[in-house]
């Protein structure tokens, strides 16, 4: 723990230099007190539905215009009639929700009073900025674990970007609210009630919104991440695709004229034809051995015989045959996977082709 | 964390690319740069040998659990968690990083704090502990950074401490007890990395001072492990009990004697109200009623019930502190006398068997080893050997003052009374004799009263005169304590009372202050003593030992005592003696003595 102390405080020194050019150098132990101070006035409590089963009824948001506009995670708190608003100055609000957008997980929230030049992160601004390199320094604030209320402040966390990645979910082994481009980081920081938070740089400039409670249940780990501030996804609006980021669906929400597209859905259990029959799933961690392929199947064109053992499917590990079937059940006719498959001592790889599933076979 | 640990070599990429870069720009400043980080290593590298001496690792006699502690000075005294001395029980060992096991024995105990006081034996005489110093933890801020030291998962056998260094996350946090013990009240919350085993172990600024002791986290799912969100009671508020703590006092925490709750149905900010109210309660007496807005209490303002909380929270029960309120649209500002927090109960008789850790004497185990014979065991004290030690050393300091052993005659002093209903002064006389059993008299503008403190039962008597709460009386216990200490009182009721504020009115004439400003700088420490009926509590002063004045009740505990300050200490024969006394009772000012001479005399 020494040698990690040690790497971060070095680690800060030379972000710092990075930031301000050597204008103001300072001790690479300054406090952070006066960033903190600075976000925490752009932070709010959420006080909502929740406190059953696990899931906390308060959660964390930030303020996106003086005018009371709030910006949080899209998660069960927000479904209640009564969201209720604590200030960084102990004031108290009812909000309402205006907007959410399920594949970015967030959801613009209003004051019901009139308030103004409240603090404010300017997410046009904010979206615009460089991304936060594996690394970079930053500041977590949220209020985890509801220890904050009124005018008390958010808890603050340091850590560092581990990594600017894929979230990649999957369904039944890794649920993930939110799939795409997210900010790994090292802070022990998605904890009940940090959804909404924030990361920011040390100088307090926004970065991402800190996610959910998230655990991979196959490693029985627990994640912690960020959706960067930049991140962009792809939803249907009248039949379209449409690209939204999280500066578009502010500017739109507070403008009133967002409209809540549909999730483009994934393809699941309605997957190509393959052809491909696996050996008897006879435990729960069968391997993905081929047992039998169809004639003219899509496997058959592609080369695939018995005996042959999927190992990965798109660069991703097969380690099961279950796994094999639920990656599969989302690839629709038409589409590509790339195989992996072992064949006696050596590596094969191999391009497949699915197909609209046969007559018979589709019910 | 450990996921941290790996990656960390990777984090020089980037930045010593942009480095690079930073370098082509600005040239020369980048050795500079490297300078101030190589010299902030230093500097931490420096603060964690300076104060590796002063973690202490604790053990249960025996094994069987453990923790962390941090030695308070050079006697050995070090201060931990009362979680991690419970199952140990009144003995145990500690290691301290010199390789050393030292036995210890357990001083007293806070279990509403979750605070425990130890000492260290020493090995041999005048060896002097490491001890380290203790910060003023109202300066701490989110942001700043922090060292916790400690025994995580008890993982040095040598005792040397492992060091984790992070983020302060918050102050003034509130985190609800167990029970009605266990409470973290205005505690400081910390991103630095804490897990089973450190607690009790001390959280240090950078400067290597303590700033609280670390004691609890956040963990909800995630297991007992480090979950970013560790808490540490702060320092300010152990200062406040240390007294209680070093004198083997078994401590309680304040209540107010009033509920308050937020008045939620405004938008807006809210304001706190009294909800119900304790009708013999000091708070009552001293004018708080029913929908009264609290304002500010000790000297922080209250906007919500876990603001409250904490600051009531940092005070033992008996102190007195400043609390402001609103009253039908009047502000009004009193100092209040806390209660207890502890149901009685629970404090005295035996441990309830269901329900939270037990309290009571801790562990079941009894001492052992070589700091048994310095553990002794008494109701309201978790070890009262260390209250003789405390009251010894007191009443030692006290007499250099003036040695009045040999003056237990007739007592007379003379001179003048002011009282607050007259303008004038009128002529005043007291006798202390020792005719009968004892016959006390004072004589006010002409006006007679007379007390045989042993024998008159009558209410009017005991508390004469009229108004003053028991001058009278009071003036006898204090002839008492002067000629003859702890023996003119109740037996074995005459203990160190730990440290407490004390607030000498302002001389008269003189605009009122706020009432905070009239808190005696650098506190007193108290004597608690009975004598017959009546209860004295002495104040002296923490400094020099000075008695600065005292409060006497008659019987019941919900009753107003009479307070008197002394002042105008003179020289009588080689011994000092207050020439003013201010006497006040209830929520008056009685009036103001000034004594001309006194005369003490030896018993034939």
């Amino acid at each position: 723990m020494t040698h990690s102390g040690f790497v971060g405080g070095r680690r800060l020194a030379l972000a710092f230099v990075a930031l301000l050019g050597f204008s103001g150098l300072a001790s690479a132990q300054d406090s952070l007190t006066p960033v903190a101070e600075q976000v925490n006035k752009k932070m709010v409590k959420l006080f909502g539905a929740g406190g059953f089963k696990g899931l906390v009824s308060y959660g964390t948001g930030f303020l996106v215009s003086p005018k009371g506009y709030i910006l949080t995670v899209n998660n069960h708190i927000l479904t209640t009639t009564d969201l209720r608003v604590h200030l960084y100055d102990g004031r108290f609000y009812h909000a309402k929700v205006l907007f959410r957008e399920p594949e970015l997980d967030i959801a613009l929230c209003k004051i019901e009073s009139d308030v103004d030049l409240l603090p404010y992160f300017d997410i046009e601004v904010e979206a615009k900025r460089a991304r936060a390199e594996p690394g970079d320094w930053v500041l977590a604030a949220s209020n985890c674990f509801q220890i904050a209320t009124r005018d008390e402040p958010m808890s603050f966390q340091k850590g560092v970007i581990a990594a600017l990645t894929e979230l990649r979910g999957r369904r039944g082994v890794f649920d993930a609210p939110y799939i795409g481009e997210v900010y790994f980081i090292d802070i022990v920081a998605n904890n009940p009630g940090a959804a909404g938070g924030v990361i920011t740089n040390r100088k307090g400039e926004l970065l991402g919104i800190l996610g959910r409670e998230l655990k991979n249940t196959l490693t029985d780990t627990w994640i912690n991440y960020a959706v960067p501030i930049h991140a962009k996804v792809e939803i249907m609006q009248d039949e379209k695709k449409v690209s939204v980021d999280i500066a578009k669906f502010v500017r739109e929400g507070m403008a009133g004229t967002y409209r809540e597209g549909k999730r483009i859905k994934t393809i699941v259990d309605r997957g190509g034809y393959h052809g491909i029959v696996l050996v008897h799933n006879a435990v729960s961690a069968t391997p993905a051995f081929i047992e039998e392929v169809h004639s003219g199947s899509p496997a058959a064109k592609a080369g695939l015989v018995p005996d042959d053992l999927i190992v990965y499917v798109d660069g991703e590990l097969v380690p099961t045959i279950n796994v094999f079937r639920e990656i599969l059940r989302q690839v629709g006719p038409g589409m590509e996977v790339r195989l992996e498959v072992q064949r006696g001592n050596r590596l094969h790889t191999i391009r497949l082709k699915l197909e609209e599933q046969p007559k018979k076979l589709s019910k | 964390m450990h996921q941290g640990l790996k990656i960390s070599g990777r984090r020089f990429g980037p930045a010593l690319g942009l480095l690079a870069v930073a370098a082509l720009l600005h040239g020369a400043s980048v050795a500079s740069a490297q300078d101030a980080v190589l010299k902030s290593q230093a500097e931490r590298v420096a603060v964690v040998a300076k104060v590796k001496p002063t973690v202490v690792a604790v053990f249960a006699a025996g094994g069987g659990g453990g923790g962390t502690g941090v030695l308070i000075s050079d006697e050995g005294y070090a201060l931990t968690n009362f979680h991690v001395v419970q199952p140990a029980g009144p003995t145990m060992k500690c290691g301290l990083a010199d390789g050393v096991l030292y036995d210890a024995v357990l001083v007293a105990q806070d279990k509403v704090g979750d605070v425990a006081l130890i000492k260290l034996l020493a090995p041999k005489p005048g060896f002097k502990f490491p001890f380290a110093p203790m910060a003023n933890s109202e300066l701490v801020r989110e942001g700043d950074w922090s060292l916790a030291m400690g025994n995580p998962f008890l993982l040095a056998t040598d005792f040397t401490p492992t060091v984790t260094f992070g983020l302060i996350s918050g102050v003034h946090r509130y985190q609800y007890p167990a029970g009605a013990i266990l409470e973290y009240t205005d505690c400081i919350q910390i991103d630095t990395s804490i897990n089973p085993g450190n607690s009790g172990g001390p959280l240090y600024n950078m400067k290597g001072e303590i700033i609280g002791i670390n004691g609890r986290g956040s963990f909800d799912k995630r297991g007992r492990v480090n979950s970013g969100v560790g808490y540490a009671i702060s320092i300010n508020q152990i200062k406040n009990f240390l007294g209680h703590l070093m004198a083997g006092i078994e401590t309680d925490h304040a209540s107010l004697g009033a509920l308050v709750a937020t008045q939620t149905e405004d938008i807006g900010l809210g304001r706190i109200i009294v909800t119900s109210i304790l009708e013999n309660s000091d708070v009552a007496r001293r004018g708080l009623d029913l929908d009264d807005q609290m304002v500010s209490f000790a000297g922080r303002p209250i906007g919500s019930v876990n603001q409250y909380k904490n600051v009531l929270g940092i005070f033992p029960r008996g102190w007195r502190v400043p609390m402001e309120f609103r009253h039908e649209g009047s502000r009004k500002e009193i100092l209040v006398r806390l209660m207890g927090a502890i149901p009685k109960e629970i404090a005295g008789g035996p441990a309830p068997k269901k329900g939270g850790p037990k309290p009571g004497i801790p562990g079941k185990k009894g001492p052992s080893g070589p700091g048994a014979k310095f553990y002794d065991p008494k109701p309201g004290f978790t070890n009262h050997y260390f209250n003789r030690v405390e009251k010894d050393r007191l009443m030692s300091a006290f007499k250099k003052h003036g040695d009045f052993s040999g003056l237990t005659g007739d007592w007379s002093m003379e001179g003048s009374i002011r009282l607050k209903k007259l303008t004038s002064e009128s002529p005043l006389k007291i006798n202390l004799s020792n005719e009968g059993e004892g016959l006390a008299s004072i004589s006010v503008g002409g006006i007679p009263y007379t007390l045989r403190p042993f024998k008159d039962t009558g209410e009017a008597s005991r508390r004469a005169p009229e108004e003053s709460g028991g001058l009278l009386a009071a003036l006898w216990t204090y002839k008492g304590l002067l000629t003859l200490g702890e023996k003119a009182f109740t037996s074995d009721e005459f203990h160190h009372g730990g440290f407490e504020p004390f607030y000498p009115p302002p001389a008269e004439g003189k605009e009122p202050a706020k009432k905070a400003d009239w808190r005696y700088p650098g506190d007193t420490e108290v004597i608690n003593a009975k004598m017959g009926n009546y209860f004295v509590k002495y104040f002296f002063s923490r400094a020099d030992q000075k008695l600065l004045g005292f409060e006497m009740r008659v019987g019941d505990e919900n009753s107003d005592p009479c307070e008197v300050f002394f002042s105008d200490y003179r020289n009588v024969d080689g011994r000092q003696l207050p020439h003013r006394m201010q006497v006040t009772y209830a929520n008056g000012h009685y009036g103001t003595l000034l004594i001309d001479r006194y005369q003490m005399k030896a018993v034939k």
